[in-house]
């Protein structure tokens, strides 16, 4: 009788619970999920303020080592930290290509400018790595503002779908933001990265012989294979630079005014899940990355005097791309010399000019 | 993405504080699947269908808190240290060398005179170092 009360009493219980638990989960359920979410993008914003802290303390040391300045460069590196480029309108996009142009090489004068500043005592190369070390600690203070905007923005209205904006994309922002994490120690040290193959390739092809400045940090040799004259272009190493490889081809085929019969452009390309890091593949198209007046520039000339583009793409993750160079990739370097040189052999004949452009920063990478 | 890539998703319990209350929540489940089958063996159907509703949710509660999204781990994120390599090479007598990376190399170098002739040593690679996989 007693075993039968005390049962009725714990049945009670758990169904004055269980009703509980579901009026509360009835009216609270988006908020409890929004406080879930909102803890999750505030432990990794720490984290992010955190490497934020690392790539700042990381610029302003390098600077104080290698740059030797007389004045303390904190505050210099903190108003860098904050720079910002506005692109221009596209309500009428009619030259907006050149619009961007101009805007990046304002944006690219005034950097050069601040590190020279910064930096007094820096050699070009490393006043070029200082600039790139500087770009990635921008970028990491970037991904940390915007992530806090949004976080703030969502804890302030509690509203699920601004929360959920940020939190659906965090994974991909914590890759990106571990690339340029890794990115602070390769340009600290003036090493080459996973986006230094494309010049690395180059530099292969090229093989100690001469070079010559052909556009705003770009140097240009020649090599002859198999009967075919084939020069070669890649941003002026070993500091980290990606160049104008547009203008430079552009020169190339201006200077070779109709003698080009084939352009190869050799890159870094972003792999899928599951493919291999170092997978090289082959397509036609300008294989260049960036904001695309580069890329611009180099289908502009091509389709004007008529050359064929060829690409080369050697696989890599988001991880790779500015992070230290991996074995893989530096053997898949040589993989892609042998796939230029196919390419060549298969799409030109004897007495033919080919261009071959190695796109990518060219940071501890020489010619 | 990398092995020590913090994960989102893909998590168990998290914390004591989390393990004690699927405890607790296990238990009263258990509790009220028993008395379920004991209302059914009862007759009492209407109770024992409640009982065993309210036991089911708990193991489903259970269940989703060791297969949620997990939350990040509150260990800061740390710059990852890399062990970089040189490798230098002598064109004239093919000594090879390899040593730790130092500031200043780049691939193609004319780095330090070669000890076994009189030729200069050449960079000709820079790239981390192969990860050993974990017996």
């Amino acid at each position: 009788m007693s075993l039968l009360q005390s049962d009725s009493e714990i049945g009670m219980i758990l169904q004055t619970l269980f009703s509980f638990a579901f009026i509360v989960y009835l009216f609270y359920a988006q908020r409890i999920q929004a406080m879930t979410m909102l803890r999750q993008i505030e432990t990794t914003l720490r984290k992010i303020k955190g490497l934020r802290d690392e790539g700042k303390t990381t610029s302003i040391e390098t600077i104080k080592e290698i740059g030797k300045p007389e004045r303390d460069p904190t505050p210099m590196v903190e108003r860098f930290m904050e720079h910002f480029m506005i692109e221009p309108v596209s309500m009428d996009p009619a030259g907006i290509v050149g619009k961007l142009g101009s805007i990046l090489n304002v944006r690219e004068f005034t950097f050069e400018k601040e590190v020279e500043v910064m930096a007094p005592n820096a050699g070009p190369s490393e006043r070029n790595n200082i600039e790139n070390l500087l770009e990635a600690s921008l970028a990491l203070n970037i991904f940390y503002k915007v992530i806090r905007h949004y976080y703030l923005l969502g804890k302030k209205t509690m509203n699920i779908y601004i929360i959920m904006q940020i939190h659906m994309i965090l994974p991909m922002i914590l890759q990106q933001i571990e690339a340029y994490s890794s990115a602070l120690t390769a340009f600290r040290d003036g090493m080459p990265i996973g986006d230094s193959v494309g010049p690395l390739v180059a530099a292969k092809l090229l093989n100690g012989a001469e070079t010559r400045e052909v556009a705003k940090e770009m140097v240009a040799g020649e090599i002859t294979y198999e009967g075919r004259r084939v020069i070669v272009t890649k941003a002026k190493g070993p500091g980290g630079s990606v160049g104008k490889p547009g203008d430079a081809v552009t020169n190339i085929l201006n200077e070779n005014k109709g003698k080009v019969t084939m352009l190869i452009t050799v890159d870094a390309a972003g792999k899928l899940e599951g493919e291999e890091v170092g997978e090289i593949a082959e397509g036609v198209g300008a294989a260049i990355g960036g904001i695309g007046v580069e890329k611009y520039k180099m289908e502009q000339i091509a389709v004007e005097q008529g050359v064929p583009m060829h690409a080369v793409a050697i696989k890599q993750g988001i991880e790779h791309v500015v992070a230290p160079l991996v074995e893989p990739l530096f053997e898949a370097t040589d993989k892609a010399v042998s796939s230029v040189k196919g390419l060549i052999l298969d799409y030109s004949k004897e007495g033919d000019t080919i261009l071959v452009a190695g796109i990518g920063n060219t940071v501890g990478v020489a010619q | 993405m990398s092995g020590d890539t913090t994960p989102i998703a893909g998590g168990a319990a998290q914390n004591w504080v989390t393990l004690a209350a699927m405890i607790i929540v296990g238990a009263l489940a258990l509790v009220s699947l028993y008395m379920g089958f004991q209302a059914y063996g009862n007759g009492e159907i209407e109770i024992a269908f409640m009982y065993m509703i309210i036991g089911t949710s708990g193991f489903i509660a259970i269940g989703y808190a060791f297969f949620r999204p997990k939350p990040p781990s509150k260990d800061p994120l740390k710059p990852k240290k890399f062990d970089v390599i040189t490798t230098l090479e002598c064109p004239q007598c093919n000594l090879k060398r390899v040593r730790a990376f130092q500031r200043g190399d780049y691939i193609f170098k004319n780095d330090e005179p070669c000890t076994r002739c009189e030729g200069n040593m050449v960079i000709t690679s820079i790239h981390t170092r192969k990860e050993e996989k974990k017996k």
